[in-house]
């Protein structure tokens, strides 16, 4: 239950506040255009990038692209996910294994998981491969840290009511710990997704022949720029709709519902 | 009125006319600390008959809610026996039916599913447990707000709810380990009248926990007095106060005794105890 303290806020204001600044940020963009300040072809005016944009969503091209790329995270953020929880758990549960191992995953989880990107190309292939190793590995550390302190923060009273109840190990885990622990993990899935998305992109920019990372890439090296900004926007507004769609996955405000 | 001063250790409980329901045989519990070992519980031995309610009262840290997780079977690694209803307890046991000091309703369910919790991990389907479950949900006095969640809850309409769902797995022997800590005076005089209404009603065998001498007296027919460590049983208390009660008794003459006997008692432990923590703080400053 947030918010509440400060009342004075109108919703309805800031939602228009937040347009007025969309609107400025565009405005600025096209005046910057036509001044004539900057090239052309750098800063594209709104109505050419507007017209590629059109263009790139009416064509077919650009759709099996992103098909490849979010087959790509989703492959990923499976495999990555599958292994942060399971490796968040058994680190959360044991104390031992937890301090042995967590360093080198706190060390680890900061590290731009692109340097890694050679090695994936070794082992894995220049091909789709490699690309969800990438997301796999990009997301595998915040899911698997936050995993792991989500079940140090959960709260042991709760652990021993279910004890006292004699709830079995499958009860346990299903009806105490993962639903205590929810928030944390969701959290964990919410930037590991954002960073599988991240890694994936930056190596089809790098060495492929597909996805949307590629497309973004060639359209650069072809100095298409509207096209370039186009792809850009429509990446923006996916990642957008992906993260709200995690988040109320979530139950997020499950504790609210009345 | 008897308040029969008892050798330390072991109490010579009254004549069983019925079987005891709950019998703690010589409970020692060693914990090992960077200071060296630390008996908690000292041969302690009681046993509570049917009906009965019984406190245990004692400073802090005299080892009382180390005694109520070795009761409850979530301590092993200790001396002596605990039984209940003739059966050795080893872990939690279905007849012994626990409600923590802490806050401890689930977040995520709602009231109804909160108390409905025990008949769930029973494996009873979700129609019969809910009704099983409004049912206590009623007795504690929270009907019309089965939908709620803990959050939409006051702090003692959410220990009623722990209470009800402990109700729900319906033991023989009811485990308190101070209940209402966390509630401000008031609401703990009210919930104490609760407490007795149902402990009536259901003929509820009862074991309370407690530093609070005034709920203590309010609720229990027999008080044990715990020393400062090691926690022995330094007095068994009866307290002859009339049934059904409430919590005007406690304006009462008998009552005011009663507290002033046992405030005497636990004067010396709880000033031990205070002194202990003194050290520990002049111990800590001077590190």
């Amino acid at each position: 239950m947030k918010g509440g303290a400060a009342p004075a806020i109108s919703a309805a204001e800031v939602r228009r506040l937040r347009i007025v600044i969309v609107l400025v940020v565009l405005a600025a963009w096209e005046l910057v255009a036509r001044s004539g300040l900057l090239y052309r072809d750098v800063v594209p005016a709104l109505p050419t990038i507007a017209r590629a944009l059109y263009a790139l969503l009416a064509g077919g091209e650009f759709y099996w692209h992103l098909g490849v790329t979010a087959g790509e995270v989703a492959a990923g953020m499976t495999i990555g996910g599958i292994g942060g929880l399971a490796v968040g758990l058994l680190l959360g549960a044991n104390r031992f294994l937890s301090e042995a191992f967590e360093r080198f995953l706190y060390y680890l989880g900061p590290t731009p998981k692109i340097i890694f990107f050679p090695i994936m190309i070794m082992w894995f292939g220049v091909g789709v491969s490699s690309k969800i190793a990438m997301g796999a590995l990009s997301c595998f550390f915040p899911v698997a840290l936050s995993t792991a302190a989500g079940m140090r923060q959960i709260d042991r009273v709760l652990i021993r009511v279910g004890h006292s109840f004699r709830a079995n190990a499958w009860q346990m885990a299903t009806k105490v710990y993962l639903p205590a622990m929810r928030h944390p993990v969701i959290n964990g899935v919410r930037l590991g997704l954002g960073v599988a998305i991240i890694g994936t992109l930056l190596a089809e920019t790098k060495l492929s022949n597909r996805g949307v990372g590629f497309l973004v890439i060639q359209a650069y090296s072809l100095f298409d720029m509207p096209r370039m900004y186009a792809m850009l926007i429509v990446l923006f507004v996916v990642a957008i709709g992906v993260n709200a769609l995690v988040g109320r996955l979530g139950g997020l405000d499950a504790i609210k519902r009345p | 009125m008897a308040i029969a001063p008892e050798p330390a250790g072991r109490p010579d409980t009254a004549p069983a006319a019925q079987a005891p329901l709950l019998v703690v045989e010589d409970i020692v519990k060693r914990f090992a600390t960077p200071d060296g070992e630390l008996i908690a519980v000292d041969h302690v031995s009681f046993d509570v008959k049917p009906g009965e309610f019984v406190g245990v009262i004692g400073p802090s840290g005299c080892g009382k809610s180390t005694l109520f997780n070795i009761i409850g079977g979530l301590l092993d690694d200790y001396e002596g026996t605990v039984r209940v209803a003739g059966e050795r307890v080893r872990g939690p046991h279905p007849a012994i039916g626990m409600i923590f000091q802490e806050e401890s309703t689930f977040p995520w369910r709602s009231v109804i599913d909160n108390v409905a919790f025990p008949l769930e991990i029973a494996g009873m389907g979700r129609r019969e447990r809910h009704e099983r479950a409004r049912h206590f949900v009623k007795l504690v006095g929270l009907d019309g707000f089965e939908r709620r969640y803990p959050a939409q809850l006051s702090g003692g309409m959410r220990q009623r709810v722990s209470m009800a769902r402990t109700l729900a797995s319906e033991p023989k022997i009811l485990l308190m380990d101070e209940p209402f800590a966390s509630l401000d005076e008031q609401t703990r005089l009210l919930l104490g009248d609760k407490v007795l209404q149902i402990q009536q009603q259901l003929a509820q065998t009862t074991l309370l926990i407690t530093h609070n001498i005034t709920e203590a007296v309010q609720l229990a027919d027999r008080i044990l007095v715990m020393t400062y460590r090691p926690g022995r049983i330094k007095r068994v208390v009866d307290i002859a106060l009339p049934r059904p009660r409430s919590s005007q008794i406690v304006s009462s003459e008998a009552f005011g005794r009663h507290v002033a006997q046992i405030w005497s008692d636990l004067r010396e432990e709880a000033s031990l105890g205070l002194q202990d923590e003194d050290s520990a703080y002049g111990r800590e400053r001077r590190a």
